[in-house]
């Protein structure tokens, strides 16, 4: 269970519903709610904001594609054990 | 990338990677009384497996691991033979191979792993731009693994990839029903293949949002009464 309660989108001012949309876009689906990294990095916007921004400029295609890019993520991700 | 086949080679890569640093980050040229072969005075079996792996690598030296399974012959050349077949162009080509490597060794923080595979990725063709960029996802996701396991989240995205109904290779496709069952397994598992367009996402962490910029967010909840 997580250590914090994680707020519905309806919770999170206007503009980080733009941020939420932009999740969606990303992923290109239709999420009920924002995934939870999403409610988590749109807590703090000085934080959430250039990370955020770092994240998608790595993803970017450029010498690697963005699918190849995503199984990276999911590399590091299984080699850090993360269970999300 | 939907395919299960790109995944299980993503999956040997990883696996056959660590299996290699561990031995060299831990033992070595010389450590611990455990001295690799030196190819130069190498005869027999154990010559011809390191010739075989200079010729894979392109290059006169034969990477330590195998430098230090060599003293059991036969033992070398079977784990060579893995790492041969993992990291031979098959569904993923041998550059993304060593590109995976390469974040695995970095993850890890292998020094062994790091150098090899940064050397690997150059030989193959990937420029200073494309490192920084295995680097900055390793980076970033390195980050957004540890803020996921502090906060304790739960996967909440494991029905958004589609499944992969073709059978093992060479095996006969599974009747509907059970197919049905296999689609349960794939829920929740910590790697997601997405692809509508080209939107195609790789895994739970890697789902995260694009944070451009929000705006501050609302005042914090009162905490529940415990």
């Amino acid at each position: 269970m997580p250590t914090v309660r994680l707020r519905d989108a309806s919770e999170y001012p206007e503009a980080a519903q733009k941020l939420f949309d932009l999740s969606k876009a990303w992923f290109n689906y239709d999420f009920a709610q924002p995934p939870a990294m999403s409610r988590v990095m749109a807590w703090d916007g000085g934080f959430g904001g250039p990370h955020g921004r770092a994240m998608k400029r790595a993803m970017a295609p450029g010498e690697f594609t963005r699918a190849e890019k995503e199984m990276v993520a999911a590399v590091v991700s299984g080699v850090n054990a993360c269970n999300y | 990338m939907q395919d299960d086949a790109f995944w299980y080679e993503a999956a040997q890569v990883v696996g056959i990677t660590n299996a290699l640093n561990v031995v060299a980050d831990t033992l070595g040229e010389a450590g611990a009384g455990f001295t690799a072969v030196d190819p130069a005075t190498a005869a027999g079996e154990t010559r011809a497996l390191f010739e075989e792996i200079a010729t894979f690598y392109e290059s006169a030296q034969v990477p330590l691991p195998f430098r230090l399974l060599a003293r059991d012959p036969g033992y070398a050349a079977d784990v060579w033979a893995a790492a041969r077949h993992t990291f031979a162009d098959h569904r993923l080509s041998r550059r993304l191979k060593e590109a995976l490597a390469f974040a695995v060794s970095v993850t890890s923080r292998s020094r062994f792993g790091t150098g090899f595979h940064l050397a690997e990725m150059r030989r193959l063709g990937v420029g200073e731009r494309g490192v920084m960029e295995v680097l900055g996802v390793t980076q970033m996701f390195s980050s957004y693994t540890k803020i996921a396991d502090t906060l304790q989240l739960e996967p909440d995205m494991g029905d958004i990839a589609p499944v992969d109904h073709s059978p093992a290779p060479g095996g006969a496709a599974a009747p509907a029903g059970r197919r049905a069952r296999g689609d349960g397994q794939v829920k929740g598992t910590s790697r997601a293949k997405i692809s509508k367009g080209d939107r195609r996402v790789a895994s739970r962490t890697s789902r995260m949002a694009v944070s451009p910029s929000p705006a501050p967010v609302s005042r914090r909840a009162a905490k529940k009464p415990v």
